[in-house]
């Protein structure tokens, strides 16, 4: 886990719906390098290289970010808003994968600097591909960030 | 006697005489003077009495002066007297008023508390609803999210053991699961069409200026995206509405997409729509030649979760018509349908006429 260069990073409190998630991206290949971290706590620490994660090389950073928003404690926007702050995280796409569909909920993603934003289906065909178009999208044709390593004296 | 003392006797009478008669001239001297004075005294006091005549004269004129001022002042008195009566029936009058007032400025008064309560009341109200309206909204929050989740839930599990377990699944093993989905699916509409039901509520209306011939085509060629069918659409000429766009695309696509279904069985489905001016409001219609519906259950038509077929012979979720009610009622309009069973209905709603000035 730590060497291989991690593509997706699902942040889900939700078991079925990460299940469903991994399921499509198994579909299409594309749930090699994937990592599901089940609350937004331990995605920071992962993201931070903190508590459980101390001494994880944090420069391995996802090519993507899927973020649920409803997950309790540290719940999907104070997940977003540490990435989007963070100078070694900011770059990273976050795509917000979510059950909620209210304005309130789209609008303040957006605002703390969502790349993206899609409503889970509740169809299951339609669930399968919007996840599918999502990895084809970030994976595979999305250029992913650069991070150019400035060698600090 | 001799005549010596009978001339003494005479001389003596004769001095007498003489002296009465100087008495006499004197007395008549007097007299005359008394005369002359007497008829001076007679002048003056007829001078006195024409005077006295001249002042009765006088005296009569001022009394008949009197007696007219007398006249008068009884005029003037009984003039005042009247005034007096007509001041007095004024203050009665007056204190009438004054009564009146009073009373009045207790009801002001009143009125003034009562306004100030309902005002209080109204503020109150507006609390109430704005508290139920994020009720509301924090209940739609729940049945969008919480709800969905283990709908979704149900969908992937059911989709998932029929695409890796399916081949070991019998025919009613197949069965049994296409029900499972089927319901789901089921409810997945349900929810959707309740949530669009309950944010109708909330949602402010934006009027404009509404070509319906438009917004029905538009809505025609949506729906003949999504639903292939093959009714006959006759869309007359429609009278321009003054409402919100989305809701009024909302309300159309419900009734043709009902008219579509319910005539869906029909050799040659035959729709016609259109509108008429009627009573200061204009009438968009309706009309299908489709299976119809039991007039006498016309009443549940728009109500939510009514359906007046089973879902076996039409599906859907009984809340289209709910929704459309809630719209156009929204308008200050009104929504009502007739029906043939095995003919076909027509279902009409209408809106104020707000285009003409």
């Amino acid at each position: 886990m730590e060497n291989k260069k991690i593509e997706i990073l699902l942040i889900e409190d939700n078991l079925k719906d990460a299940e469903l998630t991994i399921r499509a991206l198994r579909k299409s290949n594309m749930n090699n390098h994937l990592i599901h971290l089940k609350n937004g706590a331990e995605a920071l620490e992962f993201l931070f290289g903190t508590g459980k994660y101390e001494g994880r090389n944090i420069s391995n950073k996802p090519t993507v970010i899927l973020l649920d928003l409803k997950m309790p404690k540290v719940d999907g926007f104070e997940v977003m808003i540490q990435i989007k702050v963070n100078e070694s995280t900011k770059s990273i796409p976050v795509v917000v994968l979510t059950s909620s569909k209210e304005s309130s909920d789209i609008e303040r993603a957006y605002l703390l600097g969502a790349n993206s934003y899609i409503v889970k289906p509740v169809e299951f065909d339609e669930y399968m591909n919007v996840v599918t178009d999502l990895g084809l999208y970030w994976l595979l044709k999305n250029q992913p960030p650069v991070y150019i390593n400035k060698q600090k004296p | 006697m001799d005549d010596k003392e009978k001339s003494a006797e005479l001389l003596m009478a004769n001095k007498k005489l003489a002296l009465l008669n100087s008495q006499n001239e004197k007395r008549t001297a007097q007299l005359l003077i008394a005369n002359k004075e007497l008829a001076f005294q007679n002048k003056e006091k007829e001078k006195r009495a024409a005077e006295l005549l001249i002042a009765n004269e006088e005296l009569a004129f001022q009394n008949k002066e009197k007696e007219k001022r007398a006249a008068e002042l009884l005029i003037a008195n009984k003039e005042l007297a009247f005034q007096n009566k007509e001041k007095e029936k004024r203050a009665a009058e007056l204190l009438i008023a004054n009564k009146e007032l009073a009373f009045q400025n207790k009801e002001k008064e009143k009125r003034a508390v009562e306004l100030f309560d309902s005002h209080k009341e109204v503020d109150e109200l507006e609390i109430r609803v704005k508290e139920r309206t994020v009720d509301l909204e924090s209940f739609s929050y729940s049945v969008s999210h919480d709800l969905r989740s283990p709908l979704r839930a149900i969908n992937g599990y059911a989709n998932m053991l029929e695409e890796d377990y399916g081949n070991s699944l019998d025919d009613e093993g197949k069965r049994l699961l296409a029900e499972v989905k089927g319901s789901a699916k089921k409810m997945g509409a349900l929810i959707d069409d309740l949530l669009e039901f309950s944010r109708l509520g909330r949602k402010g209306l934006a009027k404009s200026r509404l070509d319906m011939n438009k917004l029905v085509d538009t809505v025609l060629i949506e729906i003949k995206k999504s639903t292939a069918h093959k009714a006959e659409i006759t869309l007359r000429k429609l009278l321009p509405a003054v409402a919100d766009y989305n809701l009024m695309q909302h309300v159309i696509t419900n009734l043709v997409s009902n008219a579509i279904k319910y005539s869906s069985k029909k050799e040659k489905p035959l729709i016609e729509i259109k509108s008429e001016r009627k009573n200061g409001a204009i009438v968009y219609s309706i009309r299908d030649n489709g299976v119809g519906f039991d007039m006498r259950y016309a009443h549940k038509l728009f109500g939510v979760f009514q359906r007046l077929h089973s879902d076996e012979e039409f599906s859907g979720t009984g809340v289209g018509l709910a929704i459309v009610q809630r719209i156009i009622h929204n308008h200050d309009g009104k929504v009502w349908a007739e029906s043939k069973e095995g003919q076909g209905s027509i279902f009409y709603f209408s809106l104020p006429d707000l285009t003409v000035k």
